[in-house]
């Protein structure tokens, strides 16, 4: 008995001298408010008020920024439109280079001479969104006026509204094509699926599980800036939002968001809303998370597109937890018949078909396979991915830290790598839609990765992606 | 005045001469504006106060370190990282004293309990472990730094902090590349090298 007390007190006396020990050495933690959100201390009238009058303040710093980056000019490529022919792809590079280089230059110079030199194009810096203090789900124009007719939903905030010119974004409504269905091509009838019209739209096309995940998927709950505390950012107490208001149609209408994944809020970046088209070839899911199953992004999103990964404040305003067997295994089958738009001059392992694509899409298809590197990632037999997260480095070219309308650029990290199916339909690009153009892509790509393309490999390369 | 104007001409280069903008929500009920949503000069929340605190402590105690390592550090970079620390700091320390005094919050004089705990353990070691703890302690408290400026930036409502964190960062950043560079050639490894 004595000896396991003596034993017992042996033990006991590193772990009692670790404790006195390790306490005076615990740091205080930092402040709770840089993890998680803090509680409103404003009456929501006069937040309200406060955010009405500076919305004009904050759109006109936006579209100088904007302005300041790109040329956001209206300028279609003739004859290409988009997949359901409702709109036209935009084309040229946007980007607008620092006076006094060219695109060869910068091209010729080190990442650590362009860093120095401060020579990167603003319009590759992480792209800020409208308001970084708030940040939160902005929906375009036409979302909000179709949920708005059809539901007769409140998406409009009153602090910030869309940044982006239209004829930026992808079409709207956007086709939808089925893996189940593919000699019906777009069956969306032109309309914007909503909770009212999607049973008489896909009834008799769709199977019952379907079906019932397909309403989830339609249904609004709650959401950060779009639910009825008095922490939101729409006038009325709202009914919150459905997963579908930025995967319109399956597909994206461009409405933005910030990462749920990283904190403080200042260093929280923009998102592009992803297309879920050809999301049953897709091994991971969320651009930094990695969820392996389309099912387990299902169900998360709940509390992270939601409520930007807060929990707390997920369950303070209404969290919808769908449950695994019976609704998120039927959101899931119906996002998985979801199918990429055709692609007719590509050959059954993702390669052009010689007989059917032209000179310049063949001589673009090399450069994608070989001296470009882009099939390094994007490899055409895997759905153009490859199912993997990659750190571009971008900050190789710039300081870091540098603030720009309050959001602090900082190493974006490994993201994932996208589809290139179908991505003319997908403006703007990159993980937070910071390229408008996929001439914009090119020329981003040529000096990230060091290729040193020529301007005719360089259009070559963007006539093959819109074969895609 | 003419530090004010200094700091807002110097933060207005960095961020692209636009001003920052709050979400209300969070500004103190009481905050007095000078147009909606734009606090009146000096007007603090929370946020702002918990940050200068901090932040002052913390450079106060760069300094105390980097005092101590330029007598006690052996390697020559460590020597010469705790010389541009009392150079950058000092400077930095002077500044945010002044905004904070104009704000009237009190700062906190002294070391912190874990600032204590660290110079308790440094005052410990000799020669190269003396090096590697410090750097160590650098890595820390540059990355905890770091991350209260930038908590600042959009949490806070007082426009000279905020320019102030703004300004600020990229040197913290930079500091912070530097001691991970110094910690992996002492230690041999190669963490937090990008």
């Amino acid at each position: 008995m004595r000896t396991t007390l003596k034993l017992s007190l042996w033990f006991a006396l590193p772990v009692s001298t670790a404790i006195l020990i390790g306490i005076p050495a615990l740091s205080d933690p930092l402040p709770p408010d840089l993890t998680y959100r803090p509680l409103p201390t404003m009456p929501f009238s006069d937040a309200k008020s406060i955010d009405e009058a500076q919305k004009r303040a904050v759109m006109e710093r936006q579209q100088a920024m904007l302005r300041q980056r790109y040329d956001l000019a209206d300028k279609p490529i003739d004859g290409t439109m988009m997949s359901g022919g409702r709109k036209p792809v935009q084309g040229g590079v946007r980007v607008k280079l620092p006076e006094g280089t060219t695109w060869e230059d910068l091209s010729n110079l080190t990442p650590t001479e362009i860093r120095d030199r401060n020579l990167l194009p603003s319009g590759f810096k992480p792209l800020p969104h409208v308001k970084q203090s708030a940040g939160g789900q902005v929906f375009p124009q036409a979302q909000i006026d179709a949920i708005a007719r059809l539901e007769q939903r409140d998406l409009r905030r009153f602090d910030v509204d869309f940044d982006l010119p239209d004829h930026l974004t992808p079409e709207f409504p956007p086709p939808i094509f089925l893996t189940t269905h593919p000699e019906l091509g777009d069956v969306s009838r032109g309309e914007v699926l909503s909770i009212r019209n999607f049973y008489e739209i896909m009834n008799g096309l769709i199977t019952p599980v379907q079906m019932e995940g397909l309403r989830l998927l339609l249904t609004p709950f709650p959401q950060e800036e779009f639910n009825q505390t008095e922490d939101r950012k729409v006038a009325q107490q709202s009914l919150g939002v459905a997963c579908l208001d930025c995967h319109a149609n399956f597909h994206t209408n461009a409405a933005f968001h910030q990462t749920p994944d990283v904190r403080p809020q200042s260093a929280r970046f923009r998102l592009d809303t992803t297309s879920l088209r050809g999301v049953f070839n897709q091994q991971i899911h969320g651009s930094k998370r990695s969820l392996r199953s389309v099912e387990d992004f299902t169900q998360f999103e709940q509390r992270t597109a939601y409520f930007n990964g807060d929990h707390v404040s997920a369950t303070r305003k209404g969290a919808n937890l769908p449950d695994r067997t019976n609704q998120v295994a039927m959101m899931a089958q119906m996002q998985n018949i979801i199918d990429l738009p055709p692609a007719p001059k590509l050959d059954p392992f993702g390669r052009l078909d010689p007989a059917l694509a032209t000179e310049q899409e063949l001589a673009g298809e090399k450069v994608f396979m070989g001296k470009g590197r882009c099939a390094d990632c994007h490899v055409p037999q895997t759905n153009f991915m490859d199912n993997n997260m990659h750190d571009l480095k971008l900050e190789r070219f710039y300081r870091i830290g540098e603030v720009t309308n309050d959001f602090v650029a900082l190493p974006d990290g490994p993201i994932k790598t996208f589809t290139l199916r179908g991505i003319k339909d997908s403006p703007p690009y990159l993980h937070d839609g910071r390229l408008l153009t996929l001439a914009d892509t090119v020329e981003f790509f040529n000096l990230v990765l060091g290729v040193k393309l020529d301007q005719k490999e360089k259009d070559d390369l963007v006539a093959y992606l819109l074969a895609l | 005045m003419r530090n004010i104007l200094t700091l807002a001409i110097l933060a207005a280069s960095v961020s692209g001469a636009w001003a920052q903008i709050g979400n209300p929500a969070f500004m103190g009920a009481d905050t007095r504006m000078q147009k909606p949503g734009d606090p009146a000069p000096n007007q603090t929340n929370n946020s702002d106060r918990v940050f200068a605190r901090l932040v002052a402590a913390g450079g106060a105690a760069e300094v105390d370190f980097a005092h101590m390592s330029a007598d006690r550090a052996s390697a020559e970079s460590v020597k010469n990282f705790a010389q541009r620390m009392v150079k950058d700091h000092d400077a930095a320390n002077h500044e945010l004293a002044q905004l904070a005094d104009t704000a009237k919050i009190p700062l906190p004089e002294g070391l912190l309990p874990d600032q204590e705990a660290m110079k308790a353990k440094l005052n410990d070691l000799q020669g190269h472990d003396y090096d590697v703890a410090y750097m160590a302690g650098q890595i820390t408290d540059h990355q905890r730094t770091a991350h209260l400026l930038e908590w600042e930036i959009t949490g806070g409502e007082d426009a000279n902090l905020q320019q102030f964190a703004m300004k600020t960062l990229p040197i913290v950043l930079e500091h912070l590349q530097l001691a991970q560079k110094i910690h992996a050639e002492l230690t041999d490894a190669s963490g937090g090298i990008r």
